[in-house]
């Protein structure tokens, strides 16, 4: 069961990664690139933090914390390119 | 009395042991996370104060060594991640294996870094040449190091290969993923 779970987040951890690689070569929009692969760097530290940090059953709290440590800079990175394009 | 000095023994960690390893090892993850979260937040306020000197720097990058990175680094921690689960049953062989592994590709992560330096070295760039190669340096430098510590702790950790020592250590291993994930596209990919 703990084997199935690893080995799933694995796989989506590789296909994030490629994805984001493809979509930083391939897509034509700059501002669609740097939403998507902040999206995707979200979502891969997610995987990380549940899976294989081991903490889907730990206290929210500390799911809470790093969550917010992984989204408040995915987030920061997103604000100075909307502000900076912008501006 | 001996009774009440182990109760207050396991107790004396509070909220922090709900944790997976030892206590110790999060404190020491959260003080790193901060550590990395200033240091990838100053270079996003830099880049947005001088844009053009960010993505002229950012032009010499290879972001294909630095996504092979990616891949060699997850699949490190699931290997990692693996070597947990199996101390955890236990099988300490089988826990020894995984780390040794992800202790491998550890090294192999250090070999493409060293290689993507020596690229950027040699087209000019250095830790002066500019304000984005400054942090950048610095934070990949600084990131490496925590690779090179964290095969090192795998190294201790697999020893004895006990479910707590490795759950301790793999916890460092994929702290420095979780890092490196969010870094690689802050600092090769978004413009």
């Amino acid at each position: 069961m703990v084997r199935d779970r690893l080995n799933l987040a694995w796989l989506q951890l590789l296909s994030f990664a490629i994805a984001t690689l493809a979509a930083s070569l391939l897509l034509p929009s700059r501002w669609l690139v740097d939403a998507l692969v902040l999206l995707l760097a979200a979502v891969k530290g997610r995987v990380i933090v549940l899976d294989f940090l081991g903490l889907r059953h730990a206290p929210a709290l500390w799911r809470g914390l790093l969550t917010t440590w992984l989204t408040g800079l995915v987030v920061l990175a997103g604000l100075a390119v909307a502000i900076r394009a912008l501006v | 009395m001996s009774a009440t000095v182990g109760e207050e023994e396991l107790e004396r960690w509070g909220v922090l042991d709900g944790l997976p390893g030892d206590p110790m090892m999060w404190v020491l993850i959260f003080s790193e996370l901060v550590a990395f979260g200033l240091l990838l937040g100053a270079f996003v306020v830099a880049r947005a104060v001088h844009p053009a000197v960010f993505t002229a720097g950012q032009a010499m990058l290879d972001s294909r060594l630095a996504a092979a990175n990616t891949i060699v680094l997850v699949t490190s921690g699931w290997a990692a991640a693996r070597g947990a689960a199996a101390a955890r049953n236990p099988a300490p062989i089988v826990a020894r294996r995984w780390i040794a592994v992800a202790m491998l590709l550890g090294v192999a992560f250090i070999a493409i870094k060293l290689t993507e330096y020596g690229g950027e070295i040699a087209a000019g760039a250095g830790l002066e040449t500019s304000a984005f190669f400054t942090l950048y340096f610095l934070l990949t430098g600084f990131h490496l190091m925590h690779v090179l510590l964290g095969i090192m702790v795998l190294a201790i950790v697999g020893r004895s290969a006990t479910a707590n020592g490795v759950e301790t250590g793999t916890a460092f291993w994929h702290m420095v993923d979780l890092v490196w994930i969010v870094m690689f596209p802050i600092l090769y990919l978004v413009r």
